[in-house]
């Protein structure tokens, strides 16, 4: 426990400043939302538009976070378990999403996939397959934008952890399956929980590039943060909130599934702890 | 189940870690594989485990050519110098982790798991802990769970990579009586690295001395000390003294120190070095008429059996000289600090001049 009156205070601060940047926003977006009733939020949320939008945006992530879930998961494996040239540009390579910005990621794609490109073109021509504005490219820079979040959660633990309890599994009897599954993956779990939490919400709420690439077709390309961007233009000021009460609502059920989890394990540990002297 | 290495090599990048190496291991040995870091010990172990491939060379496990079979296949026991063990798993998880692995067909059922896992941790006197993670056991726990764990499998060749390295002096003691004694009671040929050369004399049938990618010499524990094959061997094993001066063909000279001498070992240019065990010299008031090596007690440490005197040479040589009498005779002679004393070497070693070992001397 702290002692001195200015331990409190810097306590007090660090409680004061959570309360006026994140927990005062939140509770505005949700008395905004219900400002006119519950009767306009219940109307809003059943609107077409929306429940597209809601639609869109789970469709987007359910897609985007198995995904990146191998994909880093293979990346992390392969970085930190062989030794090639190149690895270090490849770690390099996996920040690219994080250091550009998401709307030149988007006109990235446009340029490559879209009607005007080489690809773009040949894709229609052969399978009829339109990428861009349309849901594949939406998912595309959903993936894109979202890639790095697992691989950069798993490889400096994966490099702390070593390889040795997966070379004595192997030297048991296992497979390297079996050696990955039964040995490295209870190691990681929580870093990958951490990271397919990440990569929801960023997947979830990803703005720039997604809007860059949507094409912005009301109920058909519009996920929840691009509709609030047209709610709020349109000066439908309790739709806007509304959905964006829904995001937020998401993200703390993330957070809290998150906890609960970790609470679980953390229990656990403890309680194999208290049977033995 | 008899190992055999034949002509391994094996470099990373620019370095050479291990050279040309052949060794034969018999049916049932324990076997030390002693040098210091950097010498190829644990590459080699892992060569024979199969953790890693050699970039040249054979590795047989009797007669039966194992050196392209996955590490999986070999059915070693390997216990790691951090143990490795699962942290996610209890002791007796850890222990079953391998039975659990097997393929369906000769996997034994859950309540033959169970039994063999109580089994091997009595064996290892583990079996109070086993419910336990291993995040709540001592090194010493750690390292007898990653023993059950690796003798699970019944393999018939054990490999250890410093199994004593990470434990404090108490327990390290206990645990390599403990290994001996296991050793005879199960039928396996046992395999381990050190670089501690009194764990390696105590604990191994042979012992393998290695450096820098080279096997310098193989023998009982009192083959390598009272032969040594190489200067490296006798410079490894123990402390030594190296006395360096001039020898005239009588008489081995160093500033106010002189040796009186019969050796064909000393090098044209009359250069000769002289090295001195510990416990092959004698302390006395008086030179004797073939020795006189001025020396002052620098300090001493008694414990057990023996005093190791630090001696400081006065009038010859350079640092400090470090020699171990008896107890009685220590008490017998009882010398101040400081106190000008002679050194009587029993047995010398020389060194020829290119760096190799020449004949024992005794001052005559």
């Amino acid at each position: 426990m702290p002692r001195h009156w200015h331990q409190w205070a810097l306590i007090l601060a660090a409680f004061g400043a959570v309360a006026v940047l994140l927990v005062l926003p939140l509770v505005l977006i949700f008395s905004q939302a219900f400002s006119q009733g519950a009767t306009v939020v219940a109307e809003n949320l059943t609107s077409t538009d929306m429940i597209s939008a809601i639609k869109l945006t789970l469709i987007v992530a359910l897609v985007t976070v198995p995904v990146n879930l191998v994909f880093g998961v293979l990346l992390a494996w392969c970085v930190t378990r062989y030794e090639f040239r190149g690895r270090k540009l490849l770690t390099t390579l996996i920040d690219i999403p994080f250091a550009m910005s998401p709307v030149v990621a988007g006109l990235c794609y446009l340029v490559v996939y879209g009607g005007q490109s080489v690809v773009g073109q040949w894709l229609d021509d052969t399978l009829g397959l339109q990428l861009m504005f349309a849901l594949p490219g939406m998912i595309m820079v959903t993936v894109f934008v979202t890639c790095p979040y697992v691989a950069r959660v798993l490889i400096p633990l994966m490099q702390s952890q070593g390889t040795e309890e997966e070379e004595a599994a192997i030297l048991l009897g296992a497979s390297g399956w079996q050696a990955f599954w039964y040995v490295t993956l209870p190691k990681i779990r929580w870093a990958l929980l951490y990271g397919v939490v990440l990569t929801n919400a960023r997947a979830v709420g990803e703005f720039g590039a997604v809007s860059v690439v949507s094409g912005l077709i009301r109920g058909e390309t519009l996920t929840l943060p691009l509709l609030i961007q047209m709610l709020n233009e349109d000066y439908n000021t309790v739709g806007a909130f509304t959905a964006a009460g829904l995001l937020a609502a998401l993200a703390l059920i993330t957070l809290l599934l998150k906890t609960v989890l970790e609470w679980r394990q953390r229990h656990k540990i403890d309680a194999a702890q208290e049977v033995t002297p | 189940m008899s190992i055999r290495v034949e002509s391994i090599r094996k470099r990373f990048g620019g370095f050479t870690a291990l050279d040309d190496i052949n060794l034969d291991i018999s049916d049932g040995g324990l076997v030390g594989l002693l040098g210091p870091s950097g010498s190829g010990k644990t590459t080699l172990l892992r060569i024979i485990a199969g953790l890693e491939q050699p970039d040249r060379g054979r590795v047989f496990f009797n007669d039966r050519d194992v050196t392209t079979l996955d590490a999986r296949r070999r059915r070693v026991g390997f216990v790691f110098q951090q143990y490795a063990l699962f942290r996610h798993l209890t002791v007796a998880d850890n222990v079953a982790f391998g039975l659990r692995m097997l393929p369906r067909g000769e996997r034994p059922g859950r309540d033959a798991i169970r039994a063999r896992v109580r089994e091997l941790l009595e064996l290892v006197q583990m079996d109070t802990m086993s419910g336990r993670y291993p995040a709540q056991l001592s090194g010493g726990q750690k390292q007898r769970v990653a023993l059950a764990r690796a003798l699970a499998l019944k393999p018939e060749v054990l490999l250890l990579d410093e199994p004593f390295g990470a434990l404090d002096a108490k327990v390290r003691k206990e645990l390599r009586r403990w290994l001996r004694h296991l050793h005879e009671q199960i039928d396996v040929t046992s395999l381990f690295v050190t670089h501690d050369q009194e764990e390696a004399m105590e604990v191994s049938d042979r012992v393998v001395v290695m450096s820098q990618g080279h096997i310098e010499q193989v023998g009982t524990p009192l083959q390598v000390y009272e032969q040594p094959a190489s200067r490296f061997v006798f410079d490894f094993l123990g402390h030594i003294n190296a006395l360096e001066g001039r020898y005239d063909g009588h008489q081995w000279r160093d500033g106010d120190a002189y040796l009186r001498l019969d050796t064909r070992g000393a090098c044209p240019n009359g250069d000769l070095t002289l090295y001195l065990r510990p416990h092959e010299a004698e302390l006395a008031r008086q030179p004797s008429d073939s020795a006189s090596l001025p020396v002052r007690v620098a300090g001493r440490s008694v414990f057990g059996g023996t005093v190791t005197v630090e001696l400081e040479p006065r009038g010859w040589g350079q640092g400090i000289l470090e020699v171990e009498v008896d107890r009685e005779a220590w008490r017998d002679l009882d010398p101040q600090r400081d106190e000008p004393l002679f050194l009587l070497p029993r047995d010398l070693q020389t060194v020829t001049c290119d760096g190799d070992l020449g004949p024992r001397v005794r001052p005559a």
